[in-house]
This record gives C-alpha cells, structure tokens and sequence, in this order.
C-alpha cells in the first residue's frame, strides 16, 4: 500500500495536483462553501425558492443611499490611489538613496486593521480632535467645527476618502513596484537609444508594459473599496451607509441572514462584473506584446 | 494509572454534587459579573444557611430549551430561575406560584405586581435597569421658566435645548444615534408611549405624525454628531453635549469620573404621559424544583437590602427592594439610582417592557423611520408610516408574540 501510494504521488503527472491541493481545500471550505451557502441563503426561505429578500433589500429604505455611497467612494477613491500608487511607485523606482526605507514607510499603514484606521482619523476630525484643537489653537477657528455631520456630509465623504487614500494605498503601490521591477532594462535603454525620455518614457514603454500589474491592482483595490465598511463606520456612523454596512447590520443587529446575504450576493455581483470590464478592457500581457 | 482516572472521577462526582441547589440564570453572562455573583453574594449564603448554590449562567435559547425540557420530564435539576421579565413571563405555564416567599426587603408592588401573570405571581422582582437622562450642572442655568428636571416635559426639553443653543451657539442635547446605540429603545421605549401611549398599536396614528414633527423640531439642537455616537458617557464627559438621554450603564462612566458635575433625572413626559422602558429581571422556581424551599431562602437573601446593594455595585442592576434604594453608598451610583427611582416613581409613568419573541427586524423599522424624518430630514409622510406599521405588525403576528407593555395589557 506505501509502494503504491509513493507510486501515485511520485508521478510527474499527478505531483502538481498534490501541491496544490491544501489551496484548494482551503479556497473550498473558507471561500467557495460560504459563497454557495451565502446564495442559498439570500434565494432560499421556508417555503423553497423566493426573491423575497432581494425585494426587502431593494425595498430598504437605506438601499439607494448604501448602492449610491459605495459607489461614489469606489469610483473616488480608486482612480485616486492608482495615480498617487503610480507616482510613488515610479518615485521608488528610481531607485534613489533611501528609497527601500519610503518603500517600508509607505507600506506601513497596510498593517493597520482597517476600523483601527478608521478611528486613527477619527481622533483627527472628531469634535475635540487634533484637526479642531490645531486650528483653535492657532486663532483660525472661534470655536469647535463639526467636520463628521449630517450637516456637513461632503466633509465626512472627504474624510473617509482621506482615510482609505491613506491606509489602503500601499496595497496598490505593492503590486506596482514589483510590476515595475519586472520590466526588462532592455526595453527602457532601447526606448532611450531611440531618443524617449521623461514622460513620453512613462507613457509609451513603461505604461504599456505595467498593464497587467495596473490590472490586477485595479481589481483588487476595486473589490476592496466596494467592501469598505469599517472606516465608513467609524467616521461616518450611519450618515453615508454603504452595501457592506447594510449586510453586517441585517447579520449582528436586525439577525436575517437572508437578507445580509441577498446584500452579499449583491455585491458580489458588482464585483465580478467589475473584475469582467478590466479583464476585458485592461488588455493583458499578449497583447501587449503584440501591441 | 487506572486507580488515578478512577480516583479523578469520584473527586469529579463529589464536587459535582456538592452544591445543594442549582441557580439558572440569563443574567450575570459576562464572566467578571458570574465570578463577582458567585464570590461575593453566593459564597456568604453558603456560610449563613449551609445552602451551596451553583450558578448556571445561560443564554436564552438554552435557557428556554432547558426549562421546556424539564417541565416535559416532570422532573428537573433546576432549583431557581433568574430571567428578564419576557423571559420568564413565556414560561409561566412551568413556573411555581411564588406567592408564599417573603422577600427580604420591602418590594413596591407596583413592581411586584409586574410578576403577576394570570392570578399568580410567577417571579419576585430582583433588580432593573433603565434609560434615562443626564444633565450637566452648567445646562440648570438656560432651564426655562417653571420646568422641573424631576418632571420635565418634552415641550420644555425643546425650549431648554433652544435656550442653550440661543445662548451659547452649540447644540448641547445629546441621543445617541450611531450604528451600534440604543436609539431604537429611545424611540419605541421613550417618544411613542409619551405621545401615543403605545409602542406598537399607534405606529401610524395622528399622534406620531405629531411626534416625528416634534423629533425634527427637536433635531436641531440635537449636536449634529448624533448619528455618529453608540454612548454618551464619553460626549457628556467631553461636554459636546450638557443634556443626554442612555441606558444607565452607558452614561455611568460619566457620572463615576465626575460625580459633582452631573445629575440622572426622569425622562421627559409627552402629551400621553412619561414613557420609559423598564428592564426588569425576576427570580422564579420552577414547579420541577427538586428544593422549592432552599430555593425561597436564596430569594429571600437575595432581596435583602445588603445584597441588593452589592448586586448594585458590582453588575450595574438597581435594586428591585424600597430600603435599598437608601442604602447605595455616596457618589456616582447613589445618583444614578436616585433619578432612576425618581423615573419609576412617575405619577405619569407609562412602563414599557422590551419587546420579546420577535425578529430583531423591528429595530430596523423604529430606525429606519427615525432616519428617514429625522437624519435625512424628510417630510412625515403618512403612507410610509402605514407601511412601516403593517410590518412591524407583521412581525408579531408571524411569531405570535404578544404586544409588550403598554400595548398588551
């Protein structure tokens, strides 16, 4: 039984299959087994099938102001970071003294929990926070402005812009800098024999070629900002609700799994027909090459 | 080797049956507050009667399951029961008459008479909570002519509010509105039964339109932070706010930190009379008591005014027993109690009991009303507040669960 088990596994054909299977039972159990219970739930009631919890969330009275606020906050917030990741990263790229120690520096809000993130910028804009008692103190202000308000929710929009901006960038500026060192040098000294340089360098060769690394930073960060939830909520409270806030308080608040899964599945979908538009629009490596 | 296991397993067996009586309980669940019941209150009774108690703490679906189980038995090992008043009022039908125990202190029986259901008394009251507001001492000057703080009004609340903001530019009056508040029990608790005199019955009627008119009046001076507030300890202690309205628990921090600065009044009255919400937890036996009369002698001890006061201090519950009620030492809690008993003294008092046996949904409804008029600031529009009525129905109906107090007297 050993001989034959050593005979299986050692086989060239089938060694690559074992490997990766611990991935795929992890993807299985943590991913794929909850995404088909989520479906179950949210199709799912006493009586079989029904899209009665899809009707209770489009019937919410939250539902348009969480589908507006996630999207806005998705369609700000990522165009920003990519164009600030890009800067950083070629910045980084240049490779100028010191510049391993900003790559660390840069990443270091990725180890921060989000919702602690959330507070961090919290203590800044809050009623009696830094922001208030720096420009109190220097005369500019005659007493407290409430920044985080109903009254005021272009500010507490900003703000959460602000905090994702800050704590999520470097996830982009990651991908982006290992996509940078994956282009050849010989591409950048040809372009530079044939006379390219600064921008035109940036637009033609190195753009071009940073596409699929663009890509998949676009995907993910897109998939992260529609996610955005606990940054939301510790700034914003219940002033901005967004899709991700809708399902966690149907889930631990209202208890109806249903419809915090008809909300996951929901955004679930935005997801994947967001990842289909880059996948579809964001040429891929080939292309490029042909290109 | 074996000896051992064998020896471990009849020590096991000894202590498990060295406690005399079981206590189950859905309240004390969080650990410190477990411990502190069973080293500071259990432990004394052990050493005055003889009488071990061991406490079972348990969440409500266990604790239902379990009663349920040993009432079908006809037997059970479970000598006393502490729950809220919900539930234990759902188990009445397996719950002894508890009539003949004389508690150790002197019960106001309008309390008392809340653990009469059907002709008996199915639970003696132990301990409640409650919401209600906290001023800070420096508001008393913008108090308008001829309110009372011990008796104010939700029209003399909007006037001091408007005083203050008039006076100093700031919007001092404080709910708490954020995801994670307690602002549905301030609207199904507090603003419904004062201006309707229901939770429930008089969702959509004419005297709510009136009051969601009234909240967006009132709004105004509400600190524009609101929604984003879960307690409001930390915005009194800040002085965002000099008027607020929590659950006690969520405003005793406040009051601990600095005891000269604030007072704990009654909630306001509205045009119904004054709405609060009760919490209320009882102590029963169940009819399968294997020891119905150790079991009085524990609900004897714990209504004496000494235990009461210590149930005070260490959990944050008020004593359920009148001479208690003087006993609690100087200081933060001495406040807190004095306006909580103050409330429950009412003469307009209308109690309300937190709704039970019902999806969670119908916090939703009460808060998704509030930020529709309020938040967003919407016209009161009838029709959605019929919509709203006939789902929060709906939600009793589904469950068949009656109408908490005032509906469903």
């Amino acid at each position: 039984m050993n001989q034959r088990l050593r005979n299986l596994l050692g086989t060239d054909t089938l060694l690559p299959y074992w490997l990766l299977l611990p991935t795929l039972i992890f993807i299985g159990v943590f991913f794929l087994m909850p995404l088909f219970e989520a479906i179950g739930l949210a199709f799912h009631g006493d009586a079989g099938f029904t899209l009665d919890y899809f009707k209770k969330m489009v019937s919410d009275v939250r539902f348009i102001d969480a589908l507006k606020y996630t999207f806005l906050f998705a369609i700000t917030i990522v165009p920003l970071q990519l164009i600030t990741a890009l800067a950083m990263a070629l910045l980084l790229n240049t490779g100028f003294r010191g510049s391993r120690f900003f790559l660390y520096l840069f990443a270091l809000p990725l180890g921060i929990a989000d919702l602690a993130a959330g507070l961090i910028w919290l203590s800044i804009f809050t009623h009696h926070g830094f922001l208030n008692s720096i420009l109190y103190n220097l005369g500019i202000i005659e007493r407290p402005i409430h920044y985080l308000s109903y009254q005021n929710i272009n500010f507490t929009f900003l703000s959460v812009v602000a905090a994702e901006h800050w704590r999520a960038t470097a996830i982009v500026l990651v991908i982006l800098v290992a996509g940078l060192q994956m282009i050849s040098k010989d591409y950048l000294e040809a372009a530079e024999v044939l006379g390219a340089r600064g921008w035109k360098k940036i637009w033609y060769v190195i753009l071009p070629l940073l596409k699929p690394s663009l890509q998949s930073a676009l995907i993910i960060r897109t998939i992260f900002a529609l996610q955005t939830f606990a940054v939301v909520l510790a700034l914003a409270g219940q002033i901005t609700p967004v899709l991700a806030g809708e399902a966690y308080f149907w889930q631990f608040l209202y208890r109806d799994s249903h419809v915090a899964s008809a909300y996951a599945v929901l955004l679930m979908v935005i997801s994947i027909a967001m990842t289909w538009v880059y996948l579809r629009y964001l040429g891929s490596k080939t292309e490029v090459m042909r290109g | 080797m074996k000896q051992l296991i064998l020896l471990g397993v009849l020590a096991f067996g000894l202590l498990a049956s060295a406690a005399d009586i079981t206590w189950m309980s859905t309240q004390f669940t969080p650990i410190a507050e477990g411990e502190f019941v069973r080293n500071q209150i259990l432990a004394p009774f052990a050493e005055e009667t003889g009488i071990s108690v061991d406490l079972l703490t348990a969440e409500y679906a266990e604790f239902t399951s379990r009663i349920e189980a040993e009432y079908e038995a006809g037997s059970g090992e479970i000598a006393v029961l502490c729950g809220l008043h919900g539930h234990l009022a759902s188990f009445a039908y397996a719950l002894a008459d508890v009539s003949g125990v004389t508690p150790g202190g002197t019960i106001n029986p309008t309390l008392m008479a809340k653990g009469q259901i059907g002709g008996k008394q199915v639970y003696i009251p132990l301990m409640q909570a409650t919401y209600l507001m906290v001023l800070n001492k420096k508001a008393l000057d913008y108090l308008p002519e001829g309110a009372d703080i011990w008796a104010l009004t939700y029209d003399d609340l909007l006037q001091w509010a408007k005083n203050i903001y008039e006076a100093t530019g700031e919007q001092k009056l404080g709910i708490p509105a954020g995801p994670k508040s307690l602002l549905h029990r301030f609207i199904h608790g507090y603003l419904y039964p004062s201006f309707t005199g229901y939770q429930v019955l008089a969702f959509d009627s004419a005297a709510a339109v009136d009051m969601w008119n009234y909240m967006q009046e009132l709004w105004q001076y509400v600190n524009p932070a609101a929604p984003t507030w879960d307690a409001m300890d930390t915005p009194l202690l800040s002085e965002e706010v000099w008027i607020a309205w929590d659950h006690t628990s969520r405003v005793k921090e406040a009051i601990v930190q600095r005891p000269n600065d604030f007072i704990a009044v009654p909630s306001p009255a509205g045009p119904a009379g004054r709405g609060f919400i009760s919490v209320l937890a009882g102590l029963a036996i169940p009819k399968t008591s294997p020891d119905p009369e150790a079991a009085a002698k524990l609900i004897q001890y714990l209504t004496t005014p000494e235990v009461q006061v210590k149930i005070l201090q260490g959990t944050g519950f008020f004593p359920a027993v009148a001479e208690a009620a003087g006993a609690v030492p100087a200081g933060a809690l001495q406040i807190l109690a004095k306006g909580v008993s103050a409330q429950a003294a009412s003469p307009d008092a209308i109690v309300c009991f937190i709704p039970g046996g019902i999806p969670d949904e119908y916090k939703k409804i009460y808060k998704d009303t509030f930020y529709k008029f309020v938040i967003q600031g919407e016209p009161v529009d009838l029709e959605f507040l019929r919509e709203q009525a006939t789902r929060l129905r709906e939600l009793y109906i589904e469950a068949g669960a009656p109408y908490p107090a005032p509906d469903g007297k």
